[in-house]
């Protein structure tokens, strides 16, 4: 059983590396860093659930990889909101260049 | 029960499979938006499967309620000024190469996979929930305050960001 969730977890990372690559979009970028996330946990899950690995260990990596999540996307929804305000629009390819 | 184990199992890595090609290649914020979310009720169904009820209803309770929220809140923020612009599409060239990447990525990962073999159990562990939360109060409690500390600072730090001083 293993390898198969493990697969779909590999997917899941997958489909989230192309999203955060493929945007330009800070939205779409973090939705795509979302999807990273989750196939991670979903991948840590399944090898502490299906090998001889501390179960609790894993359901636990997995509530923290949770907690991780929300405190990024808390961060992100703030620096969209400035990049917002300040330029406008949200596309990173705009916004390249820094200013002290 | 386990002769419909295949089926459910099919049916939530579809619902992931489908839900993630429409959260990273939709062209329409409010369409990848639902893309995510289907893609999290779909995870959460993996986790029932993987017999982890516990986690699975904190993946409903963290993702699909409260990070969901501030996603969408993002995309409301952002949608108002993509409306009425055309956007160009993207240049091939950045289009494979986000392709090729993710791809290798993919394909690394799953030659590790298959490479190294791991033993696996036939049926999925079971973890009480009494025992999660001894070992999160005991062994690991040190990680758990850090992940308090972590969120705290990260809050924070948001907040700091995007206050304003008041004039006058």
């Amino acid at each position: 059983m293993l390898p198969i969730f493990q697969f779909v977890g590999i997917a899941m990372f997958g489909l989230g590396f192309f999203g955060l690559l493929y945007k330009t979009s800070f939205v779409e970028m973090l939705i795509g860093v979302e999807l990273m996330l989750n196939g991670a946990a979903l991948s840590i899950m399944a090898a502490a659930q299906f090998t001889a690995a501390s179960a609790a260990l894993g359901q636990l990596a997995t509530l923290l990889v949770m907690g991780l999540a929300a405190a990024e996307s808390a961060l992100v929804l703030a620096i969209i909101l400035i990049v917002r305000k300040r330029f406008g629009r949200v596309e990173s390819d705009e916004i390249s260049s820094l200013k002290g | 029960m386990d002769r419909l184990t295949p089926f459910v199992f099919g049916a939530y890595a579809l619902l992931i499979l489908f839900g993630g090609l429409f959260a990273a290649a939709s062209r329409d914020l409010v369409r990848a938006f639902v893309g995510l979310l289907v893609s999290f009720a779909g995870v959460a169904g993996m986790y029932f499967l993987m017999n982890a009820p516990f986690v699975a209803f904190m993946q409903v309770l963290v993702y699909i309620c409260a990070v969901s929220v501030i996603v969408f809140l993002a995309v409301m923020v952002t949608v108002e000024s993509r409306e009425g612009r055309n956007m160009p599409p993207k240049p091939l060239r950045r289009r494979l190469a986000a392709v090729l990447s993710g791809g290798l990525m993919v394909l690394m990962l799953s030659g590790m996979v298959l490479k190294h073999p791991l033993q696996s159990l036939a049926k999925a562990k079971a973890v009480s929930m009494a025992e999660l939360g001894r070992e999160l109060m005991g062994t690991y409690g040190l990680a758990f305050e850090l992940i308090s500390v972590i969120l705290f600072v990260a809050m924070l730090g948001a907040m700091v960001l995007v206050h304003e001083r008041r004039k006058g």
